[in-house]
């Protein structure tokens, strides 16, 4: 379902992301990892079509995002760090925007944003003008609006910041549903334990590279570390000094 | 894994006509819910704009009255001359100012970050944030042409198909320098990106060049002659560059012109009627080609653009003014270390923010254009004196709104990073005199220099001079005091927009409060002055000798002018200072 092929990007003379080839398949939850300035945003803003490759292709469903962006966005759904609202809007409005934008019937959008709604507990607030919202209320209304559409694929970058505890277990189970149900979800995090509960596989991307590429057990099968946790782990391969796994 | 998905059941790609509707719908609803939060929560800012605006319209359109009355009398070539030099310098004006807020809707905001990442075309998210920077940008034609044609049509006793022809006339007109600034704006942020800032410069550069140039050489040799036959010859024949027959702007002159002819004849009128259509037609015409040919160019370009922009790294900061910084932080006077460092720190947010010191320069730059001009005639010594009054007037409501706009906010803004504040050997008082002092300084320098700028250009005397000076002191001493305290006294730490911040109601305040405190100032100085200067010049006849009029317009009257300047400046520095500190000291943050 995506699909990076030999994907450089630069920066003037740095590279932000070099050479990267990485397919995710249907129904994984795929965890990219790193420490700051490792290329996960240029990776992720590659991803939802904010930036063109240097070299390479990046694929939604077959769809190359440069070539075809809207084809690719029609299967995509996005949730960004920081969460992009009309102030002068309510939250159903937002919704309601939302929906009609990816051209959803009338009747299938009301039940679709009635079943966000209350997937994301937004009935309080959803009449309520954005510009009164809190960062975690803003948060669960970007992503009812990035669910509404049953997107083939989800991006998130730094989901669960500024969600509260009962939100984030929301957040997890909705996206363990999905995953079974076939959607495949691509997610940058800092959150190491996170990963290590939902992810399929993770990648771990040091300096524009992928340093590692596989399951956790796979990871501590590579760095011979059978008892250690992903943190553990993580910081070895990030260090440098466990090498190649 | 390269074969395509089907797409899923629920959605489908829209044409570009509902795109567009749908960018159409959700205008109206932010407009509407903008609308209705301002009457039910600024109802004293909107009334205030509503009221000023229609002041301000009435004024010019009196005044657009008499001037083409005047004029109509002189010579009607005058009047196609002048249609074409204000319509081409408004229409280079549009060019840029379209073309930065396009750059600044479609590149810069949160929101075609958000639109970039939905199935919409390009072209669709363009149209969209192309029809809110026309908007912007031409809000201040429609205000400042409309009593200007309404005017000329009253003058020439136009008949009613001039009154319908107009707005078609400016609407189709506006759509030209606006879509060629959007294309000039995607071209360069697509294909020359490294270039852009250059090319960026270089433009306005040479526009601000060629004004100077323009200005200079119209005016350079009036001194002596101003106001005679040949200086009208000769500033009709360099105005004339404005009347060639390619410019959207002589389309605009001639529709209107021939809109407005006044025929005994019924055949010649509707031949003039049908002319007027035809420039209209033409303006039609070539604006929805060029919108046609900019929403081209932004299917090709914007995703382009876009991501060259994103993917730009910022240039290594240079610091060129680092020894102004070490200089303010060493400085010995008797404000205390932590009071220089926040004062250091604020200069460095102040230069830094490109939207503060390019709006400060823009203003203060055409003020200064304008009073270099200003020797060009000659004046008697009672109007001068005026004129530099009213300039003393006009420099104080410019800082009055960069007072309110960017200083009223600061405290807000500085209440929401407490959590550093607070842990540093801070006293609360010190924030506060920190921004009075940034304010004070910072204003003193540009708007002094301008006040003597304005004073010599007008060959006002020296003793005149230096009272302009004293008021232009407290003035900036002032304005300052009143957004300070008024921004500590009425803090708003949830909001992190700046221009939200001075768009409430406390910033209405200031500015109100600031606009009263200017009139009052100019006035007690003025007056006096103005007296005085009568009853010196043109006789003791014109001006009463008893009472207080005589005693208003000598030497004790000036002094009690000046005396009255300073209370009123101590006046507006103290009490919104004393305010703001016994509010902000008990603030919880």
């Amino acid at each position: 379902m995506i699909e990076f092929d030999h994907v450089t990007r630069t920066y003037g003379a740095k590279t932000a992301v070099s050479d990267l080839t990485l397919a995710i398949p249907r129904g994984e939850l795929f965890a990219l990892l790193g420490p700051n300035g490792a290329g996960k945003t240029t990776t992720i803003r590659m991803l939802v079509g904010l930036l063109h490759p240097s070299r390479g292709a990046v694929r939604v469903c077959g769809h190359d995002l440069v070539k075809d962006p809207r084809a690719a966005h029609l299967h995509l759904g996005y949730v960004p760090d920081e969460p992009t609202l009309y102030d002068k809007l309510t939250g159903r409005e937002f919704l309601w925007f939302i929906a009609d934008m990816f051209g959803m019937p009338q009747r299938l959008a009301t039940d679709r944003i009635d079943r966000e709604v209350d997937h994301f507990e937004l009935g309080e607030f959803a009449d309520d003008l954005a510009e009164s919202y809190s960062l975690g209320m803003k948060q669960r209304l970007v992503f009812a609006a990035s669910f509404l559409h049953d997107p083939d694929v989800l991006v998130l970058d730094e989901p669960m910041v500024g969600l509260d505890p009962r939100s984030v277990r929301i957040v997890k189970d909705l996206l363990a549903a999905r995953t079974r149900e076939g959607m495949t979800v691509f997610m940058s995090t800092h959150t190491l334990a996170m990963a290590e509960e939902m992810a399929d596989r993770v990648g771990i991307m040091v300096r524009g590279q992928l340093r590692f590429l596989g399951t956790i057990a796979e990871l501590r099968e590579q760095m011979a570390l059978e008892s250690t946790t992903l943190e553990q782990l993580y910081l070895e391969v990030t260090s440098g000094r466990g090498g190649q796994p | 894994m390269s074969g395509r998905a089907p797409l899923p059941d629920a959605v489908r790609l829209l044409s570009f006509e509902d795109e567009s509707r749908l960018f159409v719908k959700l205008r109206a609803t932010l407009a509407w819910e903008t609308i209705r939060s301002m009457l039910s929560d600024a109802r004293l800012r909107l009334s205030l704009v509503v009221l000023l605006s229609g002041m301000f319209w009435a004024a010019l359109y009196g005044l657009f009255v008499e001037g083409f009355g005047f004029l109509d009398a002189l010579h009607a070539e005058v009047i196609s001359l002048l249609f074409n030099t204000f319509f081409a310098s408004l229409m280079v004006m549009l060019v840029f100012s379209t073309g930065i807020l396009v750059y600044t809707g479609m590149y810069c905001s949160t929101e075609a970050k958000l639109l970039l990442t939905l199935p919409v075309r390009a072209e669709a998210i363009h149209a969209h944030k192309f029809r809110e920077a026309m908007w912007f940008s031409s809000w201040g034609f429609v205000l400042l042409g409309s009593p200007m044609l309404t005017a000329y049509g009253v003058v020439r006793h136009a008949a009613w198909p001039y009154y319908v022809v107009m707005l078609p006339l400016m609407i189709s007109f506006v759509f030209i320098p606006a879509s060629v600034g959007s294309i000039i704006c995607t071209t360069l942020v697509a294909w020359m990106p490294r270039l852009r800032l250059h090319a960026l410069t270089i433009g306005v550069t040479v526009a601000c060049v060629a004004a100077l140039g323009l200005g200079w050489s119209m005016f350079s040799q009036a001194r002596v002659d101003s106001m005679s036959a040949a200086w009208f010859e000769r500033t009709f024949a360099r105005l004339s560059v404005t009347e060639q027959k390619l410019f959207p702007s002589w389309w605009l002159s001639m529709g209107l012109i021939e809109a407005a002819r006044t025929e005994r004849d019924g055949s010649m009128m509707a031949a003039s009627l049908f002319e007027s259509l035809k420039f209209l037609a033409l303006l039609i015409a070539n604006a929805l080609a060029l919108q046609h040919l900019a929403g081209w160019v932004a299917r090709i370009a914007y995703r382009k653009g876009y991501s060259q922009l994103t993917g730009e790294i910022p240039a290594r900061r240079r610091r060129p003014l680092r020894w102004f910084d070490r200089a303010l932080g060493h400085a010995g006077f008797a404000t205390g270390r932590p009071l220089r460092l926040l004062l250091v720190k604020d200069f460095r947010l102040f230069r830094r923010d490109i939207s503060q010191w390019s709006q400060f320069a823009i203003f203060f730059g055409l003020l200064g254009l304008y009073f270099l001009n200003l020797r060009a005639f000659n004046y008697h010594n009672a109007y001068a004196s005026m004129i530099g009054y009213l300039n003393l007037a006009v420099v104080g409501l410019i800082l009055s709104t960069f007072t309110t706009r960017f200083v009223y906010p600061m405290i807000s803004l500085e209440g929401r990073r407490f959590w550093i504040l607070g842990l540093l050997p801070l006293h609360r008082d010190q924030i506060v005199w920190s921004k009075f002092l940034f304010s004070f300084v910072g204003s003193l320098g540009p708007c002094c220099i301008l006040v003597l700028l304005s004073d010599c250009m007008l060959g006002i005397s020296w003793p005149l001079i230096a009272q302009h000076e004293l008021c232009c002191v407290m003035l900036c001493m002032g304005l300052s005091g009143i957004a300070v305290g008024l921004g500590a006294r009425m803090p708003d730490l949830r909001e992190a927009s700046p221009s939200k911040i001075s768009s409430g109601f406390g910033g209405t305040l200031s500015l109100v409060i600031s606009s009263l405190f200017i009139m009052a100032t100019v006035m007690a100085a003025a007056v006096p002055t103005h007296l005085f200067l009568l009853s010196h010049t043109l006789g003791p006849s014109v001006v009463s000798s008893h009472g207080i009029l005589a005693w208003a317009g000598g030497q004790w009257g000036s002094i009690a002018g000046a005396l009255v300047v300073v209370g009123l400046g101590l006046t507006a520095t103290v009490v919104p200072l004393t305010l703001g500190l016994r509010a902000f000291r008990r603030l919880e943050a």
